[in-house]
Formats: C-alpha cells, structure tokens, sequence
C-alpha cells in the first residue's frame, strides 16, 4: 500500500498527505525513539504516542513516511511544519497502537 | 543567610537543538545581565562545552556549575550538576560510554559546535547527541549522588522526555530538587526542592525561569549543602 491509501483506513484522520507514493510495507509500534531508531524498518508506518516534531526526524532518518498518533492524541502545528519540510504524512487515532495497527494490516 | 537567584539548566551550540552562535560566552555574558549568581551549563549527553563556560564565569564572575543533561534508557532527562569541573567531565566520558553511535544529521537536528576557553569555535561533534543513552534513570541519579553532584529530574511536568510523562510516576529516591517547567502546590507536597530552570537554548531565552533560593553564602558549597545536604541537616 502507499500512504494515499492510508486515508481509506476507518478511524484515521489525515493532518498532513504528503506528496508522491511513499510505501507503506510494515507497521512498527513505539513510543521510545531510541528504539524505533535501532529497530523500526524503511517504508513502516510509525504508530507512536509521541506528538512532537523530533519523532519527524527520526522517522525521515529512517525513511518512514508517515506516522500514526494513537490514543487520540494531534500534532502540534509545529510537527505539522517539520512533516511538511520532510515530506511525511501524518494521521492520528483515537484507538491505541493494537487496534490502529489492526485497522491498518488489511490494507498493507 | 541570603537570598541567590540559580539557573541550572542550560544549552549551548554543542546541544544539536541549540543556536549555532549560542556559545557558553554568549550564556554567561548574558546571565550576569540578568543578574544572576549561580549559573550551570547542561548540555544534552556531553560535558564538552564546560571548559569554555569555566572561563566564561571567571570571566563575568559568576559561580558556575558544571553540568550535562543525561537522556537515560527510559528517555527521561536528568540534571547532573558539579561543583567542580574534573568530576564533571569523568561522569561525561562515562555518559559518552553508554552513548550508541549514530551519525549526526545536522539537517534534521542541528549542529554540535565545541568552544574553546578564548571563544573560538573549535570543533564540531559528528555524533549524535539527540538520543538515549543506555543508563538507566535510578543508575543515574545513584552514580550523580555518591559522587557529590546534583541529581535533578529535569522539566517533571512536561510531556515528554519527563520522569512523569515516560516513567508514569516519581520514583522515591534522595534527588537534590526537582525541577519544573511551572511551580504548582502538587509539586511541593512531593517532599523535594522545586526549582525552575530556563532551558535556554538561545540567548533570547536566558534567565526566563531562573528561581531564587536561599543559601548561607554566594558559593557553589553553599548551594550543594542546600540541596544535597538538607537530608541530614535538617
């Protein structure tokens, strides 16, 4: 799947699409940065509870495209800013990681 | 007796999110205008800035405190902070140990500038300073402890990178103080000093939430036997 497709997933609301067709193959779930530096693979969507912009850095070192805020947690307007600049998307929910990444698997 | 105002926590060029021209002179400089007496300098996981600041407060005769700010295992932010320099540069290079390696990217967090004591920058630091290191929060504050500095949770109340937002709760152990992002009455029921620091990443932002606190003298003992000393001298 690519990120457009992301939009179709019921529960997600889209804050930012980038453009182009940026992969989605894997879904990696963390809230520890650290380790989804030293774990999370290429072309994942990131399922995390952490709404600032340094988890934009980290998913645009990693080559992620999009990251998914669960627990219903938003973006502050300045991760929206930095997302924007890498060409990230992001998406939130209001489910927890689980069931956003349930919600999710049907369509990778 | 007399009443001193401190700020703790603070960032130069060397900490990735800090201004390039931030250097510890600029800090110093800045915080004597501000008036105040006690200044630390807490870089993010390294100590490498501290003997630029040592010169800069002897420069503007300011009581400095040595310090570095730990990103520990659990990603929580920890105030480690020295009366002396040559401690605070060993528990430093114990951090850099237990620092993974990965290549800065400058684009995405910033560059990592070293100063010298004449105010050249120097250096540059190629590794990543924006992560976690693989020490865990009480390892920390233990290691900190026994070798006489301060040991402050750092920011307790913000939403990230705080013992409160990534541990769930304030493990009982002897801090020097907490530090806070906005006093509240929560936070002094919790049975530590509660101090503010400025965080200050630029130099807009110097002495923003410095705090005053009482001491016997202006003297960096004085400041460490308030805080560490408190447990048996009260």
């Amino acid at each position: 799947m690519t990120v457009k497709d992301l939009s179709q997933v019921e529960g997600l609301k889209a804050h930012h699409v980038a453009e182009g067709d940026q992969a989605v193959k894997d879904i990696y779930c963390g809230d520890l940065l650290s380790d989804v530096m030293a774990n999370a693979q290429e072309d994942s969507a990131l399922l995390t509870i952490q709404a600032h912009k340094n988890t934009v850095a980290v998913a645009s070192l990693l080559g992620l495209g999009v990251i998914v805020l669960c627990n219903g947690r938003t973006p502050p307007s300045d991760m929206i800013e930095a997302a924007k600049s890498e060409d990230i998307s992001i998406f939130s929910s209001s489910a927890n990681h689980y069931k956003t990444a349930l919600a999710i698997t049907p369509f990778l | 007796m007399g009443l001193y105002r401190i700020d703790l926590h603070n960032h130069s060029s060397l900490s990735p999110c800090a201004e390039d021209d931030f250097s510890p002179f600029l800090l110093a400089i800045e915080a004597k205008e501000k008036g105040i007496d006690i200044l630390g300098l807490s870089d993010h996981n390294s100590t490498d800035n501290l003997k630029a600041f040592a010169e800069a407060c002897k420069i503007v005769d300011l009581i400095p405190f040595f310090g570095i700010e730990v990103t520990t295992i659990e990603e929580v932010h920890v105030l480690v902070s020295f009366q002396h320099i040559a401690p605070a540069l060993a528990f430093g290079s114990w951090v850099n140990d237990h620092l993974p390696y990965y290549p800065n990217n400058e684009k995405l967090f910033g560059r990592q500038l070293i100063y010298d004591e004449e105010g050249n920058q120097t250096a540059e630091v190629e590794r990543m300073l924006a992560t976690a290191t693989t020490l865990g929060f009480e390892e920390v504050i233990d290691k900190a402890l026994r070798e006489g500095a301060l040991a402050i949770p750092a920011h307790i109340d913000r939403g990230s990178n705080s013992v409160l937002s990534n541990l769930g709760f304030l493990p009982e152990l002897p801090y020097s103080a907490i530090e806070v992002v906005t006093p509240r009455s929560e936070f002094e029921e919790l049975g530590y000093p509660v101090l503010t620091g400025s965080d200050a990443h630029r130099f807009e932002e110097v002495g923003i939430r410095s705090c005053v606190i009482e001491l016997s003298d202006r003297s960096a003992k004085a400041l460490i036997a308030a805080l560490n000393g408190r447990r048996c001298g009260e």
